[in-house]
This record gives C-alpha cells, structure tokens and sequence, in this order.
C-alpha cells in the first residue's frame, strides 16, 4: 500500500468510519490527488485573505443584465 | 386522429388555443394520453403516469374556463415531471431504489407555481437515480431510450423529460441541472433546454444533486415554449435562500427583437474538449445563420475550464457524499456508479472544498472579462460528440476505460457553465449521419436569460431543425 492510500484509509476508518477495500482506497486516493492539486493550482494563483464563497453571489448580481 | 394531431402542437400554440377556447383542455390531455400510449413502451420516459387525474385537472381547467377564469398563458396545458420535484403526500423516487416508496413532505415550489398557473400534471418522468449520470441510464426503473432511436441514450439526468417533450407525449417538462443535465437531453432529444442563472430558479422541494451548482429548468419543444415556461416559474422565493429578488422579465414580450446589431462569439474548444467534426460542422452552420440573420460573429476567447471543471467536481462529491452519508453508510442500494462518483467526496478536506467555493466569483470574473467582454452571447456545442447508444456508455454494465471516458467527456462542454452560474441554452441545430438531433448552447451574461431566448428564437424562426418530430 502505497503512502497515499495509507492516508486514504487512515482517513476512512478513523475520520470518516467507512470501510473500503485497498483496491478502492487506491482508485479514491489517486482521484482525490487530482482533484486537490487541481483546486491548489488554482487557488494558489487567485485566492487571497479577503475572498469568500458568497462573492460569487454578489457578482452574479453586479453583473446582472 | 385529430387528437394525436393536437399532440403535436407546441405549449404556446396549445396554451392560445386552449386561451381562445378553441380546444379544451380535456382535449390536449387526451391527446397526450395517446402519444403516451403509443411511445411509452419504446422510451420508458414516464415513471408514474396519472392519467386519471390529468384528466380530472384537465376537466377543472376548462370548467374555470367557461366560468370565464383563464390564470394565465399555461391555464389547461400538459406537461409532466422529472421524478424528483416533491408534491406533498405523494410517491418522489428521485429515480432511485432507495426511494421507489417515499412520499414527500412538502410541494416543491416550481410545481406550486405551475399548478397556480393552471398546468396540468400527466405524471413524473424517468430520470437518472439522484440525478447522477449524464447518459439517461437507470439500473432501477429501466433505462430512457431516445425516441429517435431506441438503441441510443436520451442523455441525463433529465432523461425521461428530454424523450417525452421530444416524442410529444408532452407540451413541456420540467428538468434539473447540476453539469448539462437539462442541455444534454435537450440536445440529444432535439428540444429545447434552458438551464437559467444560479438564483433565478427555486430549487425549493427537489431532490438536491449539489446546492451549488443545482440549477431548475424547462425542457420544451421551441424557445418561446420555454420562455413562457420560464416566465412562471422564475423569480425569488422566501423558502430558497440562493434565488434572486430581481424581478423577472416577460421573456416571451422581448422574444421578436432579432439578432441584428449582436456580436456573438463562436467557440469550438478543441482544446478542453475533441469536437466531432459533424457536430462542428452543425454549430459553425449556426453560426452562419446567425450572421445571416444580422449578427457579427466573432471566434470565442474562451479560458482554461480545466480547473473550473475540477473545482465543480470537489463541489459536487463533497455536497452528495454529505447528503448521502447515512444511506452510504447503510450499504443502500445505489448503482455502483453513482455510488462511487460520490465516495471521494469523503476524501478531500474542507479547505479544498472551501476553497473550490471562493475560486468560483474569480473564475466568473475571467469568464466575463475574457470570453464575454466583446460578445453578447457565446455559442458552443452542448454534446461534443454524436449521441451514443445505451450499450456505448454503459457503465454499470461493460464499462472498460473508454466506456468510462466516453461518459466523462459527456459533461465537458456543459459543467463549467454550473460552475459560472451564468445562463445556458441548448437548442437543436441539425441531425449526424445516425439521423440522432445535435445541439449547441447559447451562453450569456449573469441574468440575460431574455437575450438568449430572443437569438433561439431568431433560429428557429429560420430554421426547421426543432420541427421534426421522430417517427
């Protein structure tokens, strides 16, 4: 088992009390490592201290047609 | 046979004539009833037909009628329900196992609306279980085959409303859509399909795929049925935080402006999706017609959608795996696919999720200012492929590598605009060598709904693509 499906399973039988097989915590934990390294990049180059969720509703509505 | 004719009116057509008292309600219903009779057996779009009480509807309609009470432009006509808007009281399967027996507690606010319009309900349509899946696919209530061809997906989750709106059994339907699941039916069915900006739709009493990316819609046959439907269920509601206190347009009043003066711009993104060379050809043919109407048509600078589309996906398995989390936990019996597209929201922590969240105002920023800063609207395929068959994309049954690839890139075109929260509209614009609809989307500016009912409906004014009917 490789180290991040250690931590995939690790976070399934103690953070979230699931119970997968390795195959499965494999396929989840490569998933997951795209998913966050895509969603690091890009916050990386974007977010600052004063971003929050609900800007994406008071933009929809400053730049409502 | 009159009756059957009847079917194959449009919603604004019927909805008039019902109006003028030309045709009754009863009648249309009938009519419909037919159509169902005939295309049921070869779609399975409808999950529970309640013919009994359309009819009964049908017949109150047109006695308010007589009493000279006519609610509005819908008063008397038939549609019928993606299965996942709640009426309270009554059976809600969400197109799932897990709730083939569960009756809602409350009315969703969308069919509260209709029904304060006059719409008659013929029932609840097929759909992919807890709207998860774009491809029509369901391992519990029986697959949604295309009424164009019984072999090919309708394209999901809206699966039953796109085959039944496109094999008439109805006037228009209603759909949900969380990554294309309203543009992927429409477009592979040959209707129409709005998707309307995050917050111009309650989403009050549907079953939720994602809070943030869920989006409310109709489903018809041309864009001033859809428009008319629009105009009714739109606007703010107290028990929907998210929707918007801007007042809603007459969509079908602004429908007749044309396109002259407009600059639309034209994407056909080989770099975040392959285009088929045939869907290609049809959307650039649109785009000619659209010149030919009196736009300026200019290439697209579309961005990166890569990790907008990405970001979606956080947002969505961390939303379902919450919502889920008991019936996961219980071992219920979901698809094995729709299970496992939810798992890993388990996995990713909540500062990803978080921060998946706060990018969405910055990816809409960039949208506006680079796609949308020279442009009125934007065209671009909805399916970037010809319409599969059932058997292609079938992934709880086959599925190998490219099954699953087939199926992912399904949502490539459509998800990133769930994200964006802006408008998108799917409407036909020609057939592949399969003789299967292709669709393209309109996409515009934050609340421009009313802008992109007016180019659809300048289309479709000279073309005839939404006419045909399958046979």
């Amino acid at each position: 088992m490789d180290e991040k499906t250690r931590l995939a399973a690790g976070i399934a039988r103690h953070l979230q009390g699931l119970g997968y097989d390795e195959t499965r915590l494999a396929e989840i934990a490569a998933e997951v490592d795209i998913l966050n390294s895509a969603v690091r990049k890009a916050a990386a180059g974007r977010l600052t201290f004063d971003d929050e969720p609900a800007a994406f509703a008071s933009l929809m509505a400053r730049e409502a047609k | 046979m009159i009756n059957e004719d009847l079917a194959l009116g449009d919603l604004s057509e019927i909805g008039d004539a019902i109006g003028d008292r030309k045709v009754t309600s009863v009648q249309a219903t009938e009519a419909c009833l037919r159509r169902i009779e005939a295309w049921q057996p070869r779609t399975n779009a409808f999950l529970r037909l309640e013919a009994d009480k359309a009819l009964a509807q049908a017949h109150a309609m047109d006695r308010e009628l007589a009493a000279g009470k006519r609610r509005g432009r819908l008063h008397g006509v038939p549609m019928a329900h993606k299965d996942m808007y709640y009426r309270k009281g009554q059976l809600s399967t969400g197109g799932s196992e897990i709730r083939r027996h569960w009756t809602a507690p409350v009315t969703a606010t969308v069919l509260e609306r209709l029904d304060a319009a006059g719409v008659v309900e013929l029932g609840f349509l097929n759909m992919a279980e807890f709207a998860a899946g774009p491809t029509g696919h369901n391992v519990h209530h029986g697959h949604c085959r295309n009424p164009w061809d019984g072999t090919r997906v309708t394209g999901g989750s809206s699966s039953g409303s796109g085959a039944s709106v496109a094999a008439r059994m109805v006037y228009g339907a209603l759909g949900s859509d969380t990554g294309g699941s309203i543009r992927l039916p429409a477009s592979a069915c040959g209707v129409v399909g709005m998707k309307a900006t995050y917050g111009r739709v309650s989403r009050a009493g549907a079953v939720a795929r994602s809070w943030s990316l869920d989006h409310v819609g109709p489903l018809t046959r041309t864009v001033r049925d859809n428009a008319r439907i629009l105009g009714v269920i739109a606007g703010h509601d107290p028990n929907d935080s998210t929707t918007s206190e801007k007042a809603v347009p007459d969509y079908e009043a602004a429908l007749d402006g044309g396109v002259a003066g407009l600059r639309i711009g034209l994407a056909l993104p080989e770099a975040l999706v392959p285009v088929d060379a045939q869907v290609g050809a049809a959307v650039q043919a649109a785009a000619d017609a659209f010149g030919r109407l009196g736009a300026t048509i200019a290439p697209a600078r579309m961005p990166d959608f890569t990790d907008l589309y990405r970001s979606a996906e956080v947002m969505v398995k961390c939303e379902a795996a919450a919502m889920h989390r008991p019936w996961m936990e219980s071992d219920a019996p979901y698809a094995n696919q729709v299970r496992t597209r939810m798992e890993a929201g388990f996995f990713i922590p909540a500062t990803q999720y978080i921060d998946a969240l706060r990018l969405r105002a910055h990816f809409v920023r960039e949208f506006l200012d680079m796609a949308m800063a020279d442009v009125d609207a934007v065209v671009l395929p909805a399916i970037p492929f010809p319409v599969p068959t059932l058997e292609e994309t079938d992934v709880e049954g086959s599925g190998g590598p490219a099954t699953l690839s087939m199926v992912a890139r399904f949502t490539g075109l459509t998800r990133p605009f769930n994200t964006l929260g802006v408008p998108a509209l799917s409407l036909p614009c020609g057939f592949d060598a399969n003789g299967m609809p292709i669709g393209l989307q309109l996409v515009g500016r934050p609340f421009d709904e009313a802008l992109l009912y007016r180019i659809g409906h300048a289309y479709q004014g000279a073309t005839d693509h939404h006419r045909r009917v399958p046979a």
